[in-house]
């Protein structure tokens, strides 16, 4: 399939809406007619370009102005076209919400950020997503919205496989809503790639709740080893309720590789993935034990 | 030696505003930025197979949509190779502008359109039906195409005239003797026999291959394209297309990096001018960046290379064997193989040389020269090979290099076994002591002693280039280059050539040579675009590390003809012999003044005389010429790296760097020194990163051309400004203009043989091929752990 | 050739002036700037976000226009590399760019200057780590990158960048 990168070779009807209301009622209407929504463009049009995607109807939603802020009062919830680098701009997110702050960070550079968002790079449902395992340790919930009305869902539910989610075609993400944040709690964000700006080889987010020496809550996400994000529930399991040392992490790390099952592909192994997933989760545990002292 | 100081020159090495305005402020054109109105937009229809039979393209669908479309029967016969700086007889033709009988790589262009819009062209190139014949399985891997039951790519080509069958693939090869390698192996005490694998890179250039071709009335076109030559892009397309050359008008436009992929026209450029040509109109190829990846690469290397040496670290002799798979059109593969084993030669006094080298056709996009020519890729085997017997031997690296290098007064091979001459001005032992001690080359310890988790280690490469392809008799390369300076009626200066300049600084060397030359300020003196193969005479290219030694050779050469014009000028105004009057800079006036020897007061300025000359009409003060180099001498080239391998990820980072570099008189301090940090960048990539593996079973590129997954090094990957030291050389080379050799190249040679002798002293383990991914490092640690527990 | 879809009127203002024109949907933002207004310094490396090479300012922020359709930035402000100088004055990172040796073939040279400014505003004096951090988007394969970091360091401590 011959491609052309210079341009955006197909057509389709573009659609601005301006307001929450105009876009669900647009959506309602072309539900059937292959439409997409386009935030920051990032993947979707990069998709458009160089796979056999197509669009018949896309609909801009980056301008809906009631989609795009940060609330920061109770826990942390965003609105789904909120760009990546206005997200780590608030103090609370790089310091609450660490895994987060690491996660967008770490995503390729600052114009992919001022241009990407959340929603998006969760709808993507790229396995190697960035913001993913961080926003499900943190158990993340999403607002979806449509004409019918409205419904929570768990992030950890909505992504089913590799670019699949359990969106409905007539249905919009409007808000990310992060649960408030215990005290003692920390969390990490690790990647691996080829160079710095670059798709995950695999990531990881770790998110601890520490009562003096012994973990009371922690969740361990694992990004870019599965068809979609993997929890290590039963490496969380043996941590959970466990004195912390340094004894234990090891053990940890040595058999949390056993619940991911990496490929090989074209960035990186399937053997490099599984010995990575050891030593990140090694150090992620190290440094959010840390950072929960604090 | 003499050495001049540069305390002596009034312009040479001084630092002078860049003549590239026009890069930060956006108005730089490039040829990808050239419009002509009424131009249409051209696209490429390129192969989804690997090596398949054509039997009909029809496009007449396309054509419905308004396009215009060329297919095989659209374009000339000519049978020809892109690249044509070998002499005729030297060079290997297999190919036409688009391919009448079978492609030979996924990605071959076969077809093209062009229409109002690239959109509609688009739309109209996927309306073109393509019948397909016969398949063949591709031929992906250098043991693919030295299968003798592999299907063969090309059942005959053409070397100059001559009509030569090829058989098993085998698209040619050079064998070359120096003395009696046996002998010399029996006299070792010591032989290490070694294979290295060095693979294809893409050079991400960054401007994609352009085209924009304007016919004219006459029959003729006017062309704007990437190109590192214009003149032998005219001369091709007034061979191809049968147009009187005085009809075809080259401009030469500014480049957006090349490192060697447009030193041959590359293929889009006929394709342009075949559409101009029917459709009456300007047309505009700019190649898709996924397009650009199939079109060209770097040329591999496998190597064997067998090494004798005595006790006392005498080389006795060396036999070097090498393969490489060359994709579906030889560009340039016998000059390749000639020039590998020049680099190889000149490395080190080998004593007794056997050097077989053999190209094979693969199914791939074609191998072209990258930065180097071969020199990265066979710099590697030497210098890894180098290191394998100082450790047994037992002499530290530097000291074995030092004993044996190729130097002052040795004799050494320009590009090749054909062309010898001897090197004048060296700096390799000053390199290699001075860089020695900056990087604390004696504490850095051996491999076994490290432990850690995270392990340093240093490792030293030398590498060089020649500075051009001349020699003492014109050979099989053709190399030479000229200009016209004249003197405007102010006083200022032109220099009209068709030299290019990559970004590297030519430019503003040849405008330093004319104005140290002539006396007249730098500011003053304009060397631009705005030339083209009309007004310029014969330059063969920028390449082969020639811009400075042979293109502002020539110019050197042609100002100072200009000089003798102005004195003889000057000395009918002061009634006096040129010989008796003297020329120099006045800084106050700022302009060259011409004086009677003895009386400076007396001065009449340059524009005085010029203007005299004009009114008088006694003519222009200028003068048009080429110039041959009859020499190539090397310039050099040396690293010490510093490496950090973290042995539980595999990932290695380089926090320290020494660069040494030998170009005699350095013209532009900072743009020498660019040129060193953007080859360490290179090869960084080289060492690391860098491959473009092609699927066994499609053909295709697995990452389909998208950079998304050719991955080259960034801002974060080179180390710290404070940690990188660059040091020259105090060298002269006499032959050079002002003293200057090049650089462009030498820098690239050594870098990834520098990093990978690092990694093995700070980890114990050579790697034989390049890049060392963090994956393969860490599976190369554990094996090692693996062994040891054994 | 028969369009399926409408033409887009819009306006929006580049380097300060005001302009309108008709886009496709589909039609991107990079090319409607270097083929319908001629701005040529905004260029083409890959089309798909990976190497700078078309960065333009939308508002105060950088963004690849290859990734940007024309139609979304109706009614906003774009800024090319062409809208830097001010007359023949140029912009102290163009200053920089050129005093440091920054500039080999040029053609990733617009995009870095507007990165590098995006860069200044948001952090007036940052390390030679958060330097290379920001600009790890851009690429580079004639200078190795080190001038360029060096000249954004000495941009920033010569002063304070100018506001677009």
């Amino acid at each position: 399939m011959q491609t052309d990168t210079k341009i955006l070779a197909q057509e389709f009807e573009y659609l601005a809406p301006k307001t929450l209301d105009e876009a669900l009622d647009l959506l309602d209407k072309y539900k059937n007619k292959n439409i997409r929504i386009l935030a920051g463009g990032t993947d979707l049009l990069v998709k458009m370009k160089t796979t056999d995607l197509k669009v018949d109807y896309l609909m801009n939603i980056k301008d809906i102005s009631e989609l795009n802020f940060i609330d920061i009062r109770q826990g942390l919830i965003i609105g789904a076209v909120t760009p990546l680098s206005h997200i780590i701009r608030k103090e609370k997110v790089r310091v609450k919400y660490t895994a987060l702050y690491e996660g967008i960070k770490a995503m390729a550079a600052p114009s992919i950020r001022n241009m990407g968002t959340i929603a998006g790079n969760i709808c993507n449902a790229s396995p190697a997503a960035d913001t993913v395992p961080p926003l499900i340790v943190y158990r993340t919930e999403l607002k979806l919205q449509s004409k019918r009305g409205e419904r929570n869902v768990l992030l950890e539910d909505f992504i089913t496989g590799v670019g699949k989610t359990i969106i409905e075609p007539d249905e919009l993400i409007t808000q990310i809503n992060i649960p408030k944040i215990n005290k003692n709690t920390s969390s990490v964000f690790l990647k691996k790639s080829r160079v710095k700006a670059d798709l995950s080889k695999i990531n990881l987010a770790v998110y601890l709740e520490r009562e003096g020496n012994v973990c009371k809550d922690c969740k361990i996400v694992f990004g870019s080893v599965a068809i979609k994000a993997l929890r290590a529930e039963k490496t969380e399991g043996f941590l959970k309720g466990q004195i912390i040392n340094s004894e234990l992490i090891n053990k940890a790390a040595k058999q949390v590789s056993s619940e991911i099952k990496p490929i090989d592909d074209i960035r990186s192994t399937a053997e490099y993935r599984i010995a990575m997933s050891k030593e990140m989760l090694k150090d992620g545990l190290e440094l959010a034990w840390a950072r929960a002292k604090d | 030696m003499v050495l001049l100081e540069k305390e002596q020159f009034d312009v040479i090495g001084k630092r002078y505003d860049i003549k590239n305005i026009g890069k930060v402020t956006g108005e730089e054109i490039y040829s990808c930025d050239v419009n002509i109105p009424r131009q249409l937009f051209a696209v490429v229809l390129r192969s989804p197979y690997s090596h398949a039979e054509i039997k009909k393209i029809d496009y007449t669908e396309a054509e419905k949509m308004g396009a215009i479309c060329i297919g095989p029967d659209d374009v000339p016969d000519t049978l020809y190779n892109e690249r044509i700086v070998s002499i005729p007889d030297k060079t290997y033709r297999d190919r036409t502008v688009l391919p009448k009988d079978k492609v030979r790589h996924v990605g071959e262009a076969i077809a093209a359109c062009a229409a109002e819009t690239e959109e509609e062209a688009f739309a109209a190139l996927k309306k073109i039906k393509v019948e397909w014949g016969k398949k063949w399985k591709p031929l992906v891997t250098l043991d693919d195409t030295m299968d003798p039951n592999a299907p063969a790519v090309y059942d005959q080509v053409y070397l100059g005239e001559e009509k030569v069958e090829v058989k098993n693939n085998l698209a040619c090869d050079r064998n070359i003797t120096v003395g009696n390698v046996e002998e010399g192996f029996k006299e070792a005490d010591i032989i290490v026999d070694e294979t290295f694998n060095i693979k294809r890179i893409y050079h991400m250039q960054l401007e994609t291959k352009s085209a924009v071709c304007k016919p004219e009335a006459d029959g003729g076109i006017t062309l704007w394209t990437t190109t590192q030559g214009i003149h032998n892009v005219r001369i091709l397309l007034g061979h191809i297309f049968d147009i009187p050359l005085s009809k075809i008008n080259v401009k030469r436009i500014t480049l957006g990096g090349s490192f060697g992929s447009s030193i041959q026209m590359n293929s889009i450029t006929p394709i342009c001018v075949a559409l101009a040509l029917k459709a009456r109109r300007p047309v505009k190829l700019v190649t898709s960046r996924e397009g650009d990846m199939y079109d060209h690469s770097s040329y591999p290397l496998k190597t064997r290379l067998k090494v004798g040496v005595k006790k006392d670290g005498t080389l006795t002799a060396a036999h070097c064997q090498v393969w490489v798979e060359i994709g579906g059109h030889n560009i340039q593969a016998y000059p390749y193989l000639g020039c590998v084993a020049g680099w190889f030669a000149s490395l080190y006094k080998w004593k007794n040389i056997k050097y077989e080298g053999k190209a094979f056709y693969s199914n791939k996009g074609p191998s072209c020269a990258r930065r180097g020519y071969g020199s990265p890729q066979i710099n590697f085997p030497v210098e890894n090979t180098m290191d394998i017997l100082s450790e047994k031997l037992g002499i530290d690296p530097v000291h074995f290099r030092l004993q044996n290098y190729v130097g002052r007064g040795d004799e050494f091979w320009g590009q090749g076994p054909t062309v010898r001459s001897i090197i004048r001005s060296c700096g390799v032992e000053e390199m290699l002591v001075k860089g020695a001690e900056l990087i604390s080359w004696d504490k850095r310890g051996k491999p076994d002693e490290k432990s850690g988790v995270i392990r340093k280690g240093i490792g030293v490469a030398r590498g060089f280039h020649t500075s051009g392809t001349g020699g003492p008799h014109p050979g099989e390369v053709i190399d030479y280059s000229g200009a016209t300076v004249k003197i405007n009626e102010d006083g200022s200066a032109d220099v009209i050539t068709a030299l290019m300049d990559h970004g590297c600084g030519t430019w503003d060397a040849g405008a330093k040579v004319v104005a140290e030359v002539l006396k007249i300020p730098f500011e003053k003196i304009s060397i631009d675009n705005g030339v083209d193969t009309r007004t310029t005479v014969f330059d063969v290219n920028t390449h082969a590390t020639r811009g400075v030694y042979c293109g502002c050779g020539a110019i050197k050469f042609v100002a100072e003809k200009v000089k003798e014009i102005l004195l003889n000028y000057a000395a009918t105004l002061f009634e006096d012999r040129p010989e008796n009057l003297d020329l120099a800079l006045n800084k106050e006036l700022g302009q060259g003044v011409v004086y009677p020897k003895g009386l400076p007061e007396n001065y009449k300025t340059i524009g005085e005389i010029a203007e005299y000359a004009h009114t008088t009409s006694w003519g222009t003060i200028a003068y048009t010429s080429t110039l041959r180099q009859k020499n190539c001498p090397p310039c050099f080239i040396t690293y010490f790296t510093e490496v950090e391998v973290d042995t539980r990820t595999g990932e290695i980072t380089v926090p320290r760097v020494v660069m040494l570099g030998d170009s005699g008189t350095i013209i532009n301090p900072e743009l020498w020194k660019g040129q060193i940090l953007g080859a360490y960048a290179l090869g960084l990539g080289v060492g690391k990163l860098e491959s473009i593996p092609y699927d066994k079973v499609t053909g295709k590129l697995k990452c389909n051309g998208f950079i998304t997954d050719f991955k080259v090094p960034t801002t974060i990957d080179m180390p710290d400004i404070d940690n990188i030291i660059v040091e020259h050389a105090h060298t002269y080379e006499p032959t050079g203009p002002f003293g200057a050799k090049g650089i462009g190249e030498a820098a690239l040679s050594a870098v990834a043989s520098s990093f990978g002798n690092a990694v093995y002293n700070a980890v114990g383990i050579r790697f034989h091929e390049l890049p060392i991914t963090s994956e393969i490092m860490l599976k190369a640690l554990k094996e090692k752990r693996n062994r040891r527990k054994n | 050739m028969n369009y399926k879809v409408e033409k887009i009127p819009i306006e929006f203002s580049i380097n300060g002036q005001e302009r309108r024109v008709s886009v496709k949907p589909n039609d991107l933002l990079i090319n409607v700037i270097r083929d319908d207004l001629y701005l040529t310094g905004t260029k083409y490396g890959c089309g798909i976000g990976e190497c700078g090479a078309c960065t333009v300012f939308l508002g105060k922020e950088t963004v690849l226009s290859c990734l940007t359709l024309a139609a979304s930035v109706d009614g906003k402000e774009i800024t090319t590399i062409e809208g830097l100088a001010k007359g023949s004055k140029l912009h102290p990172m163009q200053i920089a760019f050129l005093k440091n040796a920054a500039v080999q073939c040029g053609f990733c040279t617009p995009g870095m200057i507007l990165t590098a400014i995006a860069l200044l505003k948001e952090n007036l004096n940052p390390s030679e780590e958060e330097i290379k951090d920001y600009m790890r988007g851009n690429l580079c394969r004639c200078t190795g990158y080190v001038q360029i970091v060096k000249a954004i360091k000495t941009c920033a401590e010569g002063g304070k960048s100018e506001s677009i």
